[in-house]
């Protein structure tokens, strides 16, 4: 935590708990492996809060990032929950039209 | 069961292609090698530098580097990613991890035969590897690291992860032979001359692989370096075959001092690489963090110049801690290779295509582009041998 600022009352509160010793110190992952959350920014933003670390152009990391789960948030996951998401585009770049949104399915 | 390719395929389509148009004499010439035995015998007799990758539906290709062309396509069993491809000892065989990180396939790179097959999910247990597969070095084992869960009707159950050991004579419904508690994390693998296994994960480990037994080769993680913040690795790409090392990257700020003030701090990328042939590990940095790479190694003829990639094609001196060159590339490139001498550089993954830079100037020197769709995070394997 030393090495991060809070930024809002949520953040401050965070930082307060950890000087007090009320939570478990929280190591970023190393590696991630499989569907989880990530510490990276996402397609927003890149490591240095711009964007001219991103991938150029975006669908040149767009099945980089669906296959492996790697922010299931922002993509769907081919791995295991979507893995037909991407099965009649394999070209990011020429068949992006055809990547639709993805649902929840409904198990009622 | 499978459906195979015909060998040579997209030699046969450009051969044909050349009976119709107008550079005939130049295509044929380059088909020349399937239709004239004797030119063919020749050709075969010398090594050269090939390139395996896997790219969308699921096909692997067999790319010879000097002719810049496709010499082979296989279809693969299955559906896509992560594409990881492990090569045999003689460079014939490739096991490649499959089928949404779950199948192994060896497949022969020039008949297309698959000689091996291994469905690692079983019942009601789910596995996936994460680009971890490697041979061992007499060619006998292939393994895999398995991150397996129980699919329970009311509940999943992360299990234990393991290194999983297959007999590449298993046929192709192939069970583990062996298996061993391992760590977790693990994103890619490789194995050393005298067969012990080494896990690049939080840490890289190193396992004897007959009897489990694990320590750590290099610390990463748990370093403990006053002076450096932890570090953060990123790799799923196996590409050290050409200079007989496991390598991969990191990124970490350097301190003034041990109070870690962030404030004024380097930041810098470093490499971690095991030596195969002896097992010495090495962690050095390489340059500073200025903008974001995915993957690099060294140049085979020399040690001193690291590659590092993903939007720019950058070049360092190691022991000076400098970028030497630097190039903006036509879209972002994940995977760095090189030629068996160094000369050439490989750019590979995201898309269909290969690019094609010199080492010294860094000067492009061509594409060759994959039938089919994106690499994603497919890795690449660059050898020589006769074809």
């Amino acid at each position: 935590m030393k090495h991060l600022k809070p930024l809002n009352e949520k953040a401050q509160l965070l930082d307060k708990a950890a000087e007090e010793g009320g939570v478990d110190e929280v190591v970023a992952m190393q590696t991630v492996a499989g569907c989880t959350a990530t510490t990276d920014p996402g397609w927003e933003v890149d490591m240095f809060g711009g964007v001219a670390g991103l991938c150029q152009p975006m669908e040149a990391d767009l099945y980089g990032c669906a296959d492996p789960c790697w922010w299931p948030a922002q993509v769907p996951d081919v791995m295991v929950t979507y893995p037909d998401w991407t099965g009649d585009a394999p070209s990011a770049g020429k068949d992006w039209r055809k990547l639709d949104a993805v649902f929840p399915e409904d198990d009622s | 069961m499978y459906k195979v390719n015909s060998v040579y395929t997209n030699a046969g389509v450009a051969c044909r292609a050349a009976m119709f148009g107008l550079l005939a004499t130049v295509a044929i010439s380059g088909c020349a090698e399937k239709e004239n035995p004797v030119q063919a015998a020749d050709e075969s007799a010398t090594p050269g530098d090939f390139l395996v990758v896997v790219n969308r539906p699921n096909t692997l290709h067999l790319v010879d580097l000097k002719q810049r062309k496709v010499a082979n396509s296989c279809q693969l069993p299955g559906d896509f990613g992560p594409a990881t491809v492990a090569m045999s000892p003689d460079n014939r065989v490739a096991y490649v991890l499959t089928n949404r990180f779950e199948n192994i396939y060896g497949v022969d790179v020039d008949t297309c035969e698959i000689r091996f097959s291994a469905r690692q999910s079983q019942g009601d247990e789910r596995v996936k590897s994460i680009g971890s597969i490697a041979v061992s070095p007499d060619g006998r084992e292939v393994y895999t690291h398995q991150n397996p869960t129980r699919l329970l009707i009311d509940r999943y159950e992360v299990q234990p992860t393991r290194i999983a050991v297959f007999d590449t004579a298993g046929g192709l419904d192939a069970k583990p032979v062996r298996t061993f508690v391992a760590p977790r994390q693990i994103s890619i693998m490789a194995t050393g001359a005298d067969g012990t296994l080494y896990l690049g994960g939080r840490d890289i480990y190193a396992m004897n692989v007959q009897t489990g037994e694990t320590r750590i080769a290099l610390a990463s993680q748990s370093v403990g370096d006053p002076l450096e913040s932890p570090r953060d690795s990123l790799t799923v790409w196996p590409i050290g075959g050409v200079n007989h090392e496991m390598v991969r990257m990191y990124s970490a700020a350097r301190f003034k001092d041990a109070s870690q003030d962030m404030e004024t701090a380097d930041y810098v990328w470093g490499f971690e690489r095991i030596d195969l042939a002896t097992g010495v590990a090495e962690a050095k940095v390489f340059g500073p963090l200025e903008v974001v790479l995915f993957s690099g190694m060294a140049r085979p003829s020399d040690p001193n110049q690291f590659y590092a990639a993903l939007t720019q094609l950058k070049k360092f001196d190691v022991a000076s801690q400098q970028e030497l060159q630097s190039v903006d590339l036509e879209h972002s490139y994940y995977c760095v290779n090189f030629s068996t001498d160094g000369s050439e550089v490989y750019l590979a993954g995201t898309f269909n295509d290969i690019a094609i830079y010199d080492a010294d100037s860094l000067e492009k020197l061509g594409n060759i582009e994959l039938p089919g769709g994106d690499m994603a995070l497919a890795n690449t394997q660059v050898f020589s041998r006769a074809l």
